[in-house]
Order: C-alpha cells, then structure tokens, then sequence
C-alpha cells in the first residue's frame, strides 16, 4: 500500500507542516514502508469486538472547583517570542478571519 | 415568496459554566481579567502540562442536561478535537465525540407560528473553551488572550426542528431561561457566555428530504439571531429560485451590514481526527452523584408558570412575566407570603418593581416584606396609590419601613372623617354650578369633586373616604 | 550525607565528572552554568531528604526550572520551563541535586539518540556505537561513572533498552505509578519517566521518591510511593516464565547465551523457571507505531512558534508561521512519525488502523494477564536482540530502527512494570536481561532483580 506524494502533501497540510518538493519523494517512500509494516495487524480477525485497552485508573478523578492554579514560575511576557500589551502577538491569519471548529 | 419554502434550522449552542475555576485546571474562570492573566501551564499548553476535570462543571452540566430532559450517560468519554488556531494552544480542543455527556432530551417552547412546539436536543456534551483572538487591535498582527481559554463549556446540540428565525430565537431565549433556573449559566450573549452557531437549508413546502445546510456564525445577541438567519433564509431562496445552488459552507454574519457572507476558506472542510484524550480516564458518574444534581434542580419555569396561574389565580402573561426570571419569580412569592394579596402584588412586581430593576441593575432594591407593608397600606386606605408608589420609591433609595417613611413624607392620608367631611364641604360649596348639574344628573361629575377635594387636601385625602362623603352630602 | 559541607562536596565533584565525559555528548548543559547551579542547589537542598546531596542527570524531555528543556529538538531551541515536572520537584524535597539535563532522541522518538537535534552522544565504551535511546544521554551518563542515577522516560522501551546498550540498570514504572506532569507528552497513554542507575538499588531508590499519586495527573493513581523491598536470600517461590516469542531461533547466539546463563541463575536462586507463550507478541511493534505516532502527532501540534520557543521564517501569515517553524524546527523521525500519526487518525483510516491498534493493544495486555493469572509471578525475557549498533547503521530504514524495540514495546503497551539489568558482555560490549512484573506489583520484580543483580557476573563475555 502506497502513499501518493498528493496524500502526503494533504496530510503535511492537516499537521501544519512544510514538506519541501524534493523531501517529497523519500517521504512518501518511508511513509508508505512504515504503514505497509503496521498494517499487518489487520491479518487478526481476532480483534474484531474486542474493548480497547488503555492503562491507568478506570475513572476519572474530579478537580475541587477552587481558584488555585498551578504554579508558575514566570508568566506569558517572558515566554512569548513576541507580547505586546498583555497580549501574545501572531502574524495575522491571512486566509481565514474567523475561528474554526 | 417565502410562502412557498420552508425553512428548516437546527442550532448548536455553547454555553459557559458558572463555576469559580476553568474545566481542566485551577485558574479563575471570571470574564473581564487583565490579559492574559488567569493563565497557566495548563491552559498555556505548555510542554508537559496535563488537564485535570473539574468536579462542579460536571455537576451543573448534568443539571443542565437534566433540567432539558436528557438522559445522563453514566459513563462518557473525553475525546480531542484536532485542528489549528491561534488561541488554541494545544492544537486540540479537549472535546467529547462517539460518547457524549448526555443524549435525547428535549425543550417546548412557544413558538410565534405554531403554538407550543418541541426540539428535540440530540446531545449535550462538555467541553473547554479556545481564548480570544483579537485581529483588529494591531496592524498585520493578532493578539491573543487566553484567559478565557479552558472556560468550561457545554455544548448543546438540537435537531433541523426550528421552521422560521423566530422560533430559533425563541427557543434560545427559553433555553437561557432553563439553564438560569438550573443556575448552570447566566446566558449572557453579550458577555458571550452564550454563543450560537446554526444550521439553516430552505426546501420546497411538502417535501421530506433537506436542502443542503450552512453554517451561519458569528451571531452576537438575541435580537441578531432572528436577523442573521432571516438574511441567510432569503439568500438562499433567491439563490435557488435564480436557477442556483447552495453550496455547503460557513457564512459570517456581520451585524453592521445585515448581512452575510462565506468564510473564505481555500482549504477543505476540517478533519477533526478526534479520538480518546489518553490523558483522561473515562468519566464515571455515579447514580448518587446524578441523583443529587437532579435534586438540586429548581422547579423549571414551565412548572412554576403554570402554578402560578392556578395558586395564585393570575391570567398566562402576568404568570409568564413574573416566571420569566428566577429571583423575580422568588420575589414575588415571598411579597405574596409575607401577606399582600396575591393580585395586587402582581401589579406591584410587574410594574413599579421591575421597572426599577431596570434601571439598577436588576437589583430588587425593595424588600419583599417592605414591599407587602406597602400593599397592605393602600388596602387600608392609609396610603393612595400615588403616595404608595412615592414611597417604593423612597425605600428603594434610602431604605426604612414603608410607615415611617410615608409619615416623615407626609403621605399617610386622612381618613378622619371630620376634616374630609371640611374639605368636602369647601368644595361643594364653591362649585355650586356644578353640584346643581350634578343633582340633576351629570353623575359623572363625582369624580370632578373628588378631585377637587384632593386638592384641597393637597393629596391628603384617602379619596375613597372623600368619595363617600361626597356622595352622602350629594344624597342629602 | 547530612550536612551542607558534603552536599557542596558531592556536587562539585558531579560536576568534575560530568566534564571529564564532554565527549560523549550526553550532558547538554553548558558546564558553567551547571556547575554554578549545582553549587547553589547544594545550599538549599533539604539535609533530611532521603536522597540528600545525591545528583540526579535529567533527560532533556522532563521540566525543570534549572536549564532549558529543549526535548533533544529544534522547535524548543533555548526553552525555560516556567515550573518543575512533579519528580523533578519530589527529587528536590528529597534533597537531590539536579544534575543537568541529558541528551535524546527529539521528544523521545528513536532507539538511539541519534535522533537529537544537538548532536549524538557516544557509547561510553565505544565512540564508534550508540548509547541506545530515546535516554541515551542519561545511559551513557551513568555508565561513565558521572552520576549515580539519571531520569530517562519511556515510551516504547526508551529507558531499558539504552540501559541494555549501556550496561546499566534502567526501570520503568507500572503505568500510573509515576506522575506525568511535566513529562513532554509524547504518546501519552505509553509515556512513563523512569530511572537509570548504576545499581538496581540506586535506581529503585529514586524511583521510590519520584512516584505516588499527584492531583495534577489525571491518569497517576492515587497510590503511596513505591516502597522498596529488601535484597531476599533467595528467589524461593518464585515462579518465573520465559516467553518462547522472545527466545525466536534467529535471535543473536551471543545474546541467547547470556539469557540462558542468567535463567540458570535464576533456578539456581530457587526461582521455578518454565516456558509460556504470550502469541500476540509479533504484532506489538506494529500496534506500537501505530498509537505512538497518532498520539504524538496531536501531543506535539502545541509547537508552532506562536507563545513560546523560537520562530522559523514565515511571518507573512499565522498559517505560514506554524508550517516553517514545524516544517524546519522538527527533524526528519519526528516529522515521519507526526505525519504518520495525523494518516491513521484521519478520517477513512481511523477505524482500519487507529483504532484496530487499540483492539490489538488489549489482545496483547490480555497475553500477559492470562500468563500471570496461571500462577506466573514475573517474566524473563532479553532486553535487546543485540548489543550496541554502530552509529549510523539503522538510520536509513526507519522500520529497522523500529525492530530494536522489539522485546520492550510490550509492557508499554500493557502498563507493566519492567526491568533491564546486565547480565553479560558480547565482544566487550554490554547486553542486559528483562524481567517484566504484574501491575502495581513493581516490589516484587525489583526483589528479583536485586537478586538476580547479586548472582550475575555482568563484565563476564556471554
């Protein structure tokens, strides 16, 4: 099973990330390699109905509603590469000027 | 020519959570912070910074999702939402998808075409909210805010059941009705602890299947809903009866312009990729736990409006006025079982009451109990009308007993019988005139001399005292 | 150690030794600045803690307050954590000193260490190998002698397998027993800090004081810190299995010697000693890199250059900001594994491979479950199927790469307790042994290892 240099570039956009033209080609060829490797797990019928496992406590333990954040040794001025105001600052959205999702 | 299509709506509603702290860390939640302020590892997504649940947002979203008659699943899931924004910090939003909070309730509302209608609500689920993106502060840049980001939010989901713009606005106003009695939110579009994106498509009357849908967002009040989904329904009527197509796509609203337009967007529509968030166990609700927040539910407006009309013998509109808002609601029975007469303390809430809260924020300045003295006053003939509302007034202001009040005002009427019996007498005898026509038949004039009479007493009579002597004088 | 004079001694003389081992590129904290620290540390670490004055090296994916926490990446380049991974901060009430931050795989994805945007670092006996990864850092550290324990994190067997390469003792944790707060995520529902040691001693120590429940990890169990058994006399009721699938006929002779000497050991303990099958065995790696990449794809999607750490090029637009600073601050496995993570969690993919992976994942806990409920107390198995690879050597298939963590992505995907120790020398070179422990039973199989420890001659040639 192979991936196309076009799924990789739709998958390169879906993550955010800048895959340049000539990186393309090994890419998609080791993309391709890696999930030809993993997709042998479907040869288990087996599996069909089973419940997925996760570790870790089988439920979720609740927060007290108390304003008592974690700490922070430094706030947003000293992490931000760029502040102004209160604000972080980026570039502004060129294609899209409403929230998504 | 809207006549001929219909209309089909579904809305998706975000409402923010009144609790002290955000979903999934300790910051304080309250609106209006300096920027970036209520910040932390958590809620920055910072590297290695994990989400822990808080335990009251659970409880209002059961109630909320019980006060709309959902059934609460005791098991639901956790799921991140996957895409990029700028005041999204993780680059996902932690979510609930395959298993959501709760599923198949419901909420009647009076709708302005067909009378009392239902929709249906599909889920109710809970979430965390972004932050704020401010485009428009700086040149070429956008500012962000996460202070708002990791709000808890549930999200409310109903089916294509609303049939006009009117009737989505009117559900939403009764949604945020129900989830302030349920004390889940406080519903403020402005403060946008309220936000609605819907879904609208026309069809031809008498056809089942739907037209296809978009998105419209970007609404910001009550009053912009009605008109954000008028605006899109006939752009799309036009659209089709010109021959065209509606494409599925997210439209803006801009609420200076009335109008809408498409989210220019070159990309595909999203794939969210969601999946368990495997930094959160699954939530377990024990019964006990969904059973104390169905106790602590209030008794709904729609319950309370109809007591109202049978307990207190009021007519469907005064009960809806005085149920419309829960501490009115509170107000008005404890002024009714602090001993005022059950109509009459209607008139008073309805009117002088409301009207004051109007200009003060809300606040129900007069005690109840004050507000019943006042009542009883006017009963007794103590106090006119016109003095009783003098003196709301003054107790609203500046506080005291509603007696002592009226008499350092000098309100309290006279009700001795003398002293009316002379002003009465000083009337009749100047308006000789009229007492003639009077007797001979112009009864109507009774009011003329009573009139009068106030004014002789500057406004001191009681005047149905001064009513009944004139008449007795007028007899003889 | 009690008093501040032997802390200030203890860490000046961790300093000296960290220095003495520059080379080997597995300390990335400029030796001044360390230095200056450790000195400062010594005077404020708390006299009564049970670890007091000892220094502790911590992988460069942990957060501390000292240093930069740049995950071995580009994308974290100068980075200073504004607070202490919960460890980090139980360490230092425990009166540890923090000993730097040591070098990885970026964000922990890679079987070498090769993987760092700062460079490899060395084997410790041989420049020419790998210290092994994603902790290769912290092995290598330990194995020159320059601390006595180093934090190190698991995903797939990031701290056993550099323990086996380096001839240390490496342990991960049952899942749950250690809080990940302040762990860069990688794959979260894998992700464990562990500890290397040139002791199992040494490093059960410090595990015992960097675990126990913490409200700020919704998936740490709310349990005490792990109490730490004593050295037995012998393994007497002790039941032992080897399972067949990690003793394959094509295994290294070399290696397959060394476990066999170490199982004799181990009846000669009085351990009962007898074959199991756990047969899903063959399918871990490909269900591993299946939920590791897609959670890491979503785990690292907060690194674009917006808030925090550098920006690359493209600032005409947001959009473009986030594809150049990923796009160049991610090097080429993360990259792979990201866009690999984002292909089986998209939609047409999610349920043939995503979510296939979390069925074979339970298939593979149950292998374990039913061997452990037939009256099995541990298992046996080797750590690695070959000593340390020359550098270089697997880098150009990434599915190579991937088949070195064929015996440790297991008990990750099971949540279990393991263990690497030494049990020999090929050519030299050191290989370790595993033992793999129930959940929440981490005592146990440390009882075992200490006596297993006592009895192997590790420097011996297999």
């Amino acid at each position: 099973m192979s991936v196309t240099h076009d799924e990789v570039r739709r998958i390169a956009r879906l993550a955010e990330l800048d895959v340049s033209d000539d990186a393309l080609p090994l890419l998609a060829e080791q993309m391709s390699r890696i999930l030809e490797y993993v997709a042998q797990i479907n040869a288990v019928a087996a599996s069909e109905g089973v419940k997925p496992f996760v570790p870790g406590p089988d439920a979720v333990r609740f927060r007290p509603d108390e304003v008592k954040p974690w700490p922070l040794a430094f706030g947003p001025a000293e992490l931000a590469p760029a502040f102004r105001d209160g604000f972080f600052l980026v570039p502004k959205l060129g294609q899209f000027d409403q929230a998504e999702g | 020519m809207a006549g001929a299509w219909e209309t089909v709506i579904g809305l998706e509603t975000h409402v923010q959570l009144r609790t002290l702290s955000k979903m999934f860390c300790g910051c304080s939640a309250a609106f209006g912070a300096p920027p970036n302020s209520n910040v932390c590892p958590v809620c920055l997504g910072l590297p290695g910074a994990l989400p822990v649940p808080n335990e009251q947002a659970l409880k209002l979203a059961v109630r909320a999702a019980l006060g709309l008659g959902c059934t609460v699943h005791p098991r639901s899931v956790f799921a991140r939402k996957n895409y990029f924004y700028p005041d999204l910090p993780k680059g996902y939003q932690i979510s609930q998808f395959e298993q959501p909070l709760a599923t198949a309730g419901s909420l009647s509302y009076l709708s302005p075409d067909r009378g009392i209608a239902t929709a249906a609500i599909q889920r109710l689920h809970v979430e965390e909210d972004a932050g704020k993106s401010l485009h428009d502060r700086f040149p070429k840049q956008t500012a962000i805010d996460l202070n708002r980001c990791g709000v808890p939010l549930i999200e409310i989901v109903t089916g294509p059941d609303f049939r006009s713009p009117q009737e989505a606005r009117a559900y939403l106003l009764t949604l945020k009705q129900v989830l302030e009695y349920a004390g889940a939110s406080d519903c403020d579009m402005e403060k946008g602890s309220l936000r609605v994106d819907a879904n609208v498509s026309v069809r031809r009357a008498g056809e089942t299947a739907l037209g296809t849908k978009t998105e419209v967002k970007n609404i910001n009040s009550f009053a912009y809903v009605e008109k954000a989904l008028t605006v899109e329904r006939d752009r799309q009527i036009a659209l089709l009866e010109g021959g065209g197509k509606v494409e599925q796509q997210t439209m803006l609203y801009d609420a200076k312009t009335n109008s809408v337009r498409p989210q220019r967007s070159k990309e595909e529509s999203h794939d969210y990729r969601y999946f368990p968030d495997p930094d959160l166990p699954p939530l377990v609700l024990h019964p006990d736990f969904i059973e104390e927040q169905r106790a602590a539910l209030p008794e709904l407006p729609a319950t309370k409006r109809e007591r109202f009309t049978a307990q207190y013998a009021l007519g469907v509109d005064e009960a809806a006025v005085l149920t419309a808002d829960r501490a009115v609601a509170d107000y008005y029975e404890a002024v009714v079982h602090a001993g005022a007469e059950p109509k009459a303390a209607a008139n008073w809430v309805r009117t002088e009451v409301l009207a004051d809260a109007k200009d003060h924020r809300e606040a129900l300045r007069v005690p109840a109990s004050s507000l019943a003295q006042i009542i009883s006053l006017v009963k007794g003939g103590t106090l006119s009308h016109q003095a009783a509302k003098r003196v709301f007034g003054e107790v609203a202001e500046r506080g005291g007993e509603p007696r002592n009040v009226a008499e350092a005002l000098g309100l309290v009427q006279v009700a001795d019988t003398g002293m009316v019996a002379g002003w009465v007498s000083e009337v009749l005898g100047t308006y000789v005139t009229e007492v003639s026509r009077y007797k001979s038949g112009e009864t109507r004039l009774l009011q003329f001399f009573v009139g009068q009479v106030m004014k002789a007493s500057r406004g001191k009579a009681d005047p149905k005292l001064a009513q009944r002597v004139l008449e007795e004088k007028l007899a003889s | 150690m009690s008093d501040p004079s032997e802390a200030l001694a203890s860490a000046k003389a961790a300093a000296d030794r960290i220095v003495k081992v520059k080379r080997l590129n597995a300390c990335l904290t400029p030796i001044k600045e360390l230095r200056k620290s450790l000195v400062a540390q010594a005077s404020a670490a708390h006299p009564s803690g049970v670890l007091y004055g000892m220094p502790v090296a911590v992988k460069d994916n942990i957060c501390t307050l000292e240093f930069t926490t740049s995950c071995g990446s580009k994308i974290l380049e100068g980075y200073r954590s504004p607070y202490d991974a919960t460890a980090v901060a139980k360490l230092k009430a425990a009166g540890a000193l923090i000993a730097g931050k040591t070098n990885c795989d970026e964000f922990g994805m890679g079987s070498s260490t090769e993987h760092s945007a700062y460079g490899r670092s060395l084997h410790p006996f041989d420049k020419t190998r790998v210290p092994g990864g994603s902790s290769g850092g912290s092995a290598a550290l330990v194995a020159a002698g320059s601390v006595p324990a180093a934090l190190g994190s698991e995903t797939g067997g990031s701290v056993r397998q550099p323990a086996s390469l380096c001839g240390v003792v490496g342990i991960k944790p049952t899942y749950g027993r250690v809080s990940r707060y302040g762990l860069v995520a990688f794959g979260s529902s894998l992700d464990q800090i562990g500890v290397l040691g040139r002791s199992v001693h040494d490093a059960a120590r410090v595990l015992s004081v960097i675990s126990g429940r913490d409200p700020k990890d919704a998936t740490c169990e709310d349990r005490d810190s792990l109490r730490l058994p004593n050295v037995p006399e012998s393994l007497q009721g002790f039941v032992i299995g080897v399972p067949k699938e990690y003793l394959p006929q094509d295994l290294d002779p070399a290696v397959r010697r060394a476990c066999d000497r170490a199982i004799r050991l181990l009846r000669e303990l009085g351990a009962a000693v007898r074959e199991v099958s756990l047969p899903h065995t063959a399918y871990a790696v490909a269900t591993y890199y299946i939920i590791a990449p897609a959670e890491a794809s979503s785990n690292l999607a907060r690194y674009d250059g917006a808030r925090y750490g550098p920006r690359f090029n493209g600032s005409e637009d947001v959009r473009a900001l986030y594809r150049a600073t990923r796009g160049e601050g991610f090097g080429p496995e993360v990259r792979r594994r990201v866009l690999v993570g984002t292909y089986v969690l998209s939609s047409g993919y999610y349920d043939a491979y995503y979510r296939k992976a979390q069925q074979m994942r339970a298939l593979i806990a149950q292998d374990f479950r039913n061997v452990f409920d037939r009256g099995v107390d541990l298992l046996f198995t080797p750590t690695t199927p070959t000593p340390a690879f020359k550098a270089g050597e697997k880098l150009n298939d990434p599915v190579a790469m991937y088949l070195s963590d064929i015996f440790t992505v297991t008990a990750n995907l099971a949540g279990l307790p393991a263990i690497s120790l030494p049990i020999g020398r090929i050519k030299g070179l050191p290989i370790g042994g595993q033992l793999i422990g129930q959940a929440f039973l981490d005592d146990e199989m440390l009882e075992a290892a200490y006596a297993l420890e006592r009895a192997v001659p590790p420097g011996e040639e297999a």
